[in-house]
């Protein structure tokens, strides 16, 4: 069982008050390596220069959207395995299904729970200590 | 737009009544975006270069309401969401953040002795302006009155009515209102 305060996390949004929404439900899950970009270029520069083992995205952003940093990280060798969840709307089925084929590891539907930030982050890990 | 908005059309003006936990936009000068708010905030979104802007109505769950799904801090994520997905449908349009000029309204006090929501949803709409650096440029917060807003979003000309005497039909209708619950899970799509 892989240990929270173990996994390295990037949370990504262009608004400032949601990476501080997921950063708070992750610190309550026990993760305290946690890091922000406020967009796909600035998350992609950041992973680049210090990997991570978990993504946690928005789709909407400027410059990169999440779907262009999935399909980044996807197709660069040392980050094609980088886990990933996509943040998303209630509207936004297509694009899950299109993230689904780049390879997104699962996805969570805002507004979301603490709860269910987790059962996410454990379907691609396995059970958190 | 959405399609809980309720339209109206007279004399060439075009009106869409928002109504709480939706949102809307526009592009169209003709267009009179319009509210009915008691404890609720209603955001009145503009990029005036681009000119697009848009309106929200939320209501912030109220702590009694919201903690059994995890008190005050689970409720920031409805207001939370209210925003973004209005400021996404701006971006969709062609606004820029850094454009971006808001005024907000509503908040009002209920019900005294009661928790004041009207107190927690202005200053969630504040400090979430604040936090993304969005220009505040105006509007009207707080006070005991239930107010009607109607927002042109092209002109980014704003009125607002203070109603008096059906001011405490407006509070109880936002109180009837059921809170929504959060996703728990993706419902419909099971892709994992």
């Amino acid at each position: 069982m892989p240990a929270a305060a173990q996994i390295r996390v990037m949370v990504v949004d262009d608004q400032m008050t949601m990476r501080s929404l997921v950063r708070t439900g992750l610190q309550q899950l026990g993760f305290s390596d946690i890091v922000e970009a406020p967009d796909g270029e600035e998350a992609l520069r950041q992973i680049l220069s210090r990997p991570v083992h978990l993504v946690i995205s928005d789709f909407n952003m400027p410059r990169l959207d999440g779907m262009g940093l999935l399909r980044a990280l996807r197709s660069h060798g040392p980050t094609a395995k980088t886990a990933f969840i996509m943040l998303t709307g209630r509207a936004d089925k297509e694009l899950v299904q299109k993230a689904v084929q780049l390879g997104v590891n699962n996805y969570l539907v805002k507004p979301f729970t603490v709860q269910t930030l987790k059962d996410k982050i454990e379907a691609v890990f396995g059970k958190l200590t | 737009m959405i399609p809980d908005a309720h339209r109206s059309e007279s004399s060439g003006a075009k009106r869409i009544h928002v109504v709480q936990g939706e949102y809307a936009v526009s592009e169209d000068p003709n267009v009179m975006l319009g509210t009915i708010l008691g404890s609720c905030v209603a955001a009145c979104v503009r990029d005036p270069v681009a000119g697009v802007g848009g309106m929200n109505h939320f209501l912030l769950p109220g702590d009694q309401e919201a903690a059994p799904r995890g008190g005050g801090h689970q409720a920031l994520r409805y207001g939370v969401q209210s925003m973004e997905l209005l400021l996404n449908a701006l971006y969709r349009m062609g606004a820029r953040r850094e454009r971006l000029e808001a005024k907000l309204f509503g908040g009002a006090r209920v019900i005294d002795g009661l928790s004041d929501v009207g107190q927690q949803n202005a200053a969630f709409a504040e400090r979430f302006l604040k936090a993304e650096g969005i220009a505040l440029m105006g509007g009207s917060l707080r006070g005991e009155q239930a107010r009607r807003v109607q927002f042109w979003p092209v002109s980014g000309r704003v009125r607002q009515m203070a109603l008096v005497d059906p001011g405490r039909q407006v509070f109880e209708a936002e109180r009837a209102k059921p809170v929504p619950a959060p996703a728990t899970d993706d419902g419909e799509l099971e892709l994992f």
